[in-house]
């Protein structure tokens, strides 16, 4: 099938996986969670301005008017205002998604690449002390709890060392590079471990395949081998992995935007969850999973690319 | 080999070459550090219901009237306002006149972008949009059916398709340029502090019209600092206005801040600093370390830095004093409590109630939670207001196990036998957990079975307002400095979904409460408080907790700064001695 063809009829599914999606959210928010105008109003709510903010809101609107509701701001990305900070959600979410990336994104392609490196390297050393040291250097690593590293990084790095700023953000290229540093080195050191084991078994699985042992017979090195065919047949698995994160780098890393003061979209959705602010949260679940589509259609393309053998239908 | 150890060093030296960008400026401008630790929604006033917009809004916005900087108890005092307003014989119409010459910020909203002068008729306008039914402020309660006319006029707009605003509101009225005259439905002596509230505080009709949506980013005010635009970012930073009236730091307060030199700078213009920076910072250790590299001006202690912040006896350490930092306590105008839900047939009996009053030991809690720098509740009143009596002590108040295991064998539940497990909600956060886990082992030593249940905040606020709670873990800070504000939390018509989440329900209690909330401040209130407060005690509608104390640090180049329950508009005050903050700078 034309890649083009099957793209465009991959993204044509979005229709109705965010038909469901709506209908989820609809259920979840209006006929199980607790009633937003107490919230919203505070302290003082009193019975006769929850129901006169439930008609402000549309909230007393039939449920069929408010499902529509829900699917007309999924393909129109129209979301309205927030109900508790009355901020415009989209232009929450460009103040919010650039700060969020600019932790994420950088950390994400050092701890990507570090890893694969490290992989290769204890792949090619498989079964030697340096193999069994780095499996257990990532093992302690990811049994650190994230926010150990954190109070870590800020306290000793930052403070008794002075390395780094301590918390804090400026918007626009290089100001915010010394308010990142941080929180992206705690992302990779949070990351190594799980990754490096990841790739490291998906490298030694194709290790002892029939195809390498016949190329180290035809006296290919270790590197050749290594490189130009073990990482390549070892792609799909990798590309998975890698791929399908990058939508949640856009939804920023909770714990590090919130220690070290990024106004990022992480703090952003766990305040709307807490004030019951339904429509930024409305907003977030769309967004994610429009942006887990889009780059599920990425991954299948990518496996094309990488191995032949796939076939788009 | 060589390739690992290459991308190694090049990522690492990346990454402390972008750390080594951090840039720092030197001047000689007089900027205010301080930090928040919750976001701020945004700067519109009616809808500052939280102590973070309130603060912010204040910074730019100005009421009528405010609390005096350097008086205890707080005392009102004119602001906006020319004088306190003449009071009608029968205590219903308040007649203000506004001081002239005020001028909202220069911004594009007005005509060649110059600000134009305050007029009576701002507040007309201000107080008509915190009724607006179709904006749906939060600050509505303030108001709701004090003024004449006003609830009158918000229904008759409630179904029209544009609010109208040129009718007019009868107890609601600028009869000339400068004159403001307030006609209440019925005898509401707290009005005044609703006029110190950053909800009343005074917008410009054209900016809310130039900004329309909007207009909750660009705050046009007539308030000490400017801030062009609000974004929703981890830092907010206000500059001086230029055009700021006449306004002086006070020449007059309480003897104690008189001593503590809190007058040195008396009859200085305002405000005496030249910019505000507001960092947003969710977490403590963040907020805690930025403070001991002196980045923060001030703070207050962390739960858990108060072991190193504080010596065992509650005094400054050391290696704080050694860097001029100072210490400030003061009682905040809070309670904590456990509320029975009087709506449960069980809590109906009195005798389980003190029981279970009784079994609760404030002081470990104290202890575990607080640092050990609360102060035991006896009754609903905190202290520093008319109502609360320092020497009263609750007869009801724990740790007394004998008698509330007696108590509860008279209750008809001798060791908790036959009695119910009690469930107890509170937030899902771990101190609210421990909270729990607490109340919970307290109750086992008399037998009293209790259930910790822990909810997602807007869970547990629909569960108090639909009445489904048994038991229930909360705190109130007080909205204005008055005994009304905690009384009504006992009061039965504010039953959930209002305010009274206990949903107690006392004939005689109601009775005294509607006296004294139409009465001025007089004696005989004061009086009529403190027998409310006793009764809030004797009758155990509640196991009270803790009044809270604020334990603040300042830098010691930090000026004039007061602890207060009432924090807007407090920066304005703030000054920095720069010639100590560079000779302190050093030692950080």
């Amino acid at each position: 099938m034309n890649i083009y063809v099957y793209i465009m009829r991959r993204l044509l599914y979005v229709i109705p996986v965010l038909l469901g999606v709506c209908l989820l959210i609809f259920v979840l928010f209006n006929l199980v969670s607790p009633d937003p105008t107490i919230m919203l109003l505070g302290k003082h709510a009193n019975a006769k301005q929850m129901a006169e903010l439930r008609h402000e809101l549309g909230l007393d609107r039939s449920y069929f008017t408010q499902y529509l509701d829900i699917v007309k701001s999924a393909f129109t990305f129209d979301f309205g205002r927030s109900w508790s900070t009355k901020q415009e959600i989209i232009e929450m979410i460009k103040n919010g998604s650039g700060p969020s990336l600019t932790v994420t994104f950088p950390a994400f392609i050092i701890s990507t690449i570090l890893s694969l490196v490290i992989s290769l390297f204890v792949a090619f050393y498989r079964g030697k002390w340096l193999d069994k040291s780095t499996v257990l250097v990532c093992v302690a690593m990811m049994s650190v709890p994230s926010l150990a590293y954190i109070l870590f990084g800020q306290k000793i790095l930052a403070y008794d060392f002075g390395l780094f700023e301590i918390s804090g953000y400026d918007h626009g290229f290089p100001n915010f590079i010394p308010y990142v540093a941080l929180p992206c080195l705690i992302w990779v050191a949070l990351s190594i471990g799980p990754d490096v084991r990841f790739y490291r078994t998906v490298i030694l699985d194709e290790v002892y395949m029939d195809y390498v042992r016949t190329a180290r017979s035809k006296g290919l090195s270790e590197k050749v081998i290594l490189f130009k065919h073990v990482l390549k047949n070892a792609m799909i698995p990798i590309i998975t992995w890698v791929v399908i994160q990058i939508p949640f780098l856009i939804l920023g890393a909770l714990l590090l935007e919130s220690f070290f003061g990024i106004p990022g979209l992480g703090g952003i959705t766990l305040n709307a969850i807490n004030s019951a602010d339904f429509p930024v949260v409305r907003a977030m679940t769309i967004l994610s999973a429009v942006a887990y589509i889009i780059f599920s259609v990425i991954t299948d393309v990518l496996y094309t690319l990488v191995d032949p053998r796939v076939r788009l239908r | 080999m060589k390739l690992m150890q290459f991308v190694t060093v090049v990522l690492l030296s990346s990454m402390l070459s972008m750390a080594a960008c951090t840039k720092k400026t030197a001047s000689n401008e007089k900027v205010l550090n301080l930090v928040v630790t919750a976001k701020v929604k945004g700067m519109d006033p009616i809808f500052s219901d939280d102590r973070y917009s309130n603060n912010e809004v204040a910074r730019v916005y100005e009421g009528l009237l405010e609390y005096h900087y350097t008086k205890r108890p707080y005392t009102l005092v004119p602001n906006l306002a020319e004088a306190m307003p003449e009071v009608s014989k029968d205590g219903l119409t308040y007649t203000f006149k506004i001081k002239q010459g005020v001028m909202f910020h220069d911004d594009k909203a007005f005509q060649g972008g110059k600000g134009r002068e305050l007029v009576a008729e701002d507040f007309v306008y201000s107080i008509k949009r915190l009724a607006d039914p179709k904006l749906q402020s939060t600050g509505w309660w303030l108001l709701d059916g004090k003024i004449k006319g006003l609830n009158e006029w918000r229904d008759a707009n409630q179904k029209k398709e544009t609010v109208d605003y040129t009718q007019t509101v009868e107890g609601l009225q600028a009869l000339d340029k400068y004159t403001l005259k307030f006609v209440l439905k019925k005898n509401f002596p707290q009005f005044l502090y609703a006029l110190a509230m950053p909800f009343t505080f005074a917008v410009a009709k054209e900016a809310v019209d130039f900004y329309a949506k909007e207009f909750l980013n660009h705050p046009v005010g007539t308030g000490p600092f400017v801030l062009p635009k609000f974004e929703q970012s981890n830092k907010i930073v206000y500059t001086k206005n230029p055009t700021f009236r006449n306004k002086l730091y006070p020449s007059e307060g309480s003897e104690d801040l008189k001593a503590k030199g809190f007058l040195t700078d008396a009859g200085k213009k305002l405000p005496l600093i030249d910019k505000i920076e507001v960092t947003i910072l969710e977490e403590d250790q963040p907020r805690w370390l930025n403070f001991l590299k002196g980045n923060l001006d001030y703070i207050a202690i962390p739960k858990d830095n108060f072991s190193s912040a504080l010596t065992p006896s509650k005094s400054l350490s050391q290696d704080l004093l050694d860097k001029g930092i100072q210490l400030l306590i003061e009682p905040s105008l809070d309670i904590t409590y456990i509320a029975f839900n009087h709506e449960n047939p069980l809590f109906q009996n009195i005798k389980l109630r003190r029981a279970m009053a009784l079994a609760y030991d404030v002081n470990k809690s104290n202890e575990l939670f607080y640092n050990g720098t609360g102060l035991a509740a006896q009754s609903i009143v905190p202290p520093g207001i008319a109502g609360y009596k320092s020497d009263f002590v609750s007869p009801w108040r724990g740790p007394d196990l004998e008698k509330a295991k007696q108590l509860l064998a008279e209750a008809g539940y001798p060791n908790g036998k036959s009695l119910p497990e009690i469930t107890y909600d509170c937030p899902s956060s771990t101190v609210s957990r421990q909270m729990g886990e607490h109340f919970k082992s307290q109750m086992e030593q008399i037998g009293v079975r209790v259930k910790v249940v822990q909810n997602p905040w807007p869970d547990l606020q629909k569960k108090i307002k639909t009445k489904t709670v048994m038991t229930h873990g909360i705190a109130w800070g007080a909205d204005y400095p008055d005994a009304e504000n905690f009384l009504q939390l006992l009061y039965g018509p504010n039953k959930s979904p209002g305010s009274n989440g206990a949903n107690f329900d006392n004939a005689e209690f109601n009775k005294l409460f509607e006296q004294a909330a139409i009465m001025q401040d007089t004696p005989e209130r004061t009086a009529l408080y403190e027998k409310l407060n006793l009764m809030a005690s004797d009758l155990a509608p509640m196991i009270y907790g803790v009044h809270r104390q604020a334990y603040v640090l300042t830098q010691g180049w930090l000026k004039n700064f007061i602890p207060t329950d009432f924090e807007a508009g407090q920066a304005q005050y703030l000054n920095i001695d720069m010639d100590k903050k560079n000779e302190l700078a050093k030692k950080f």
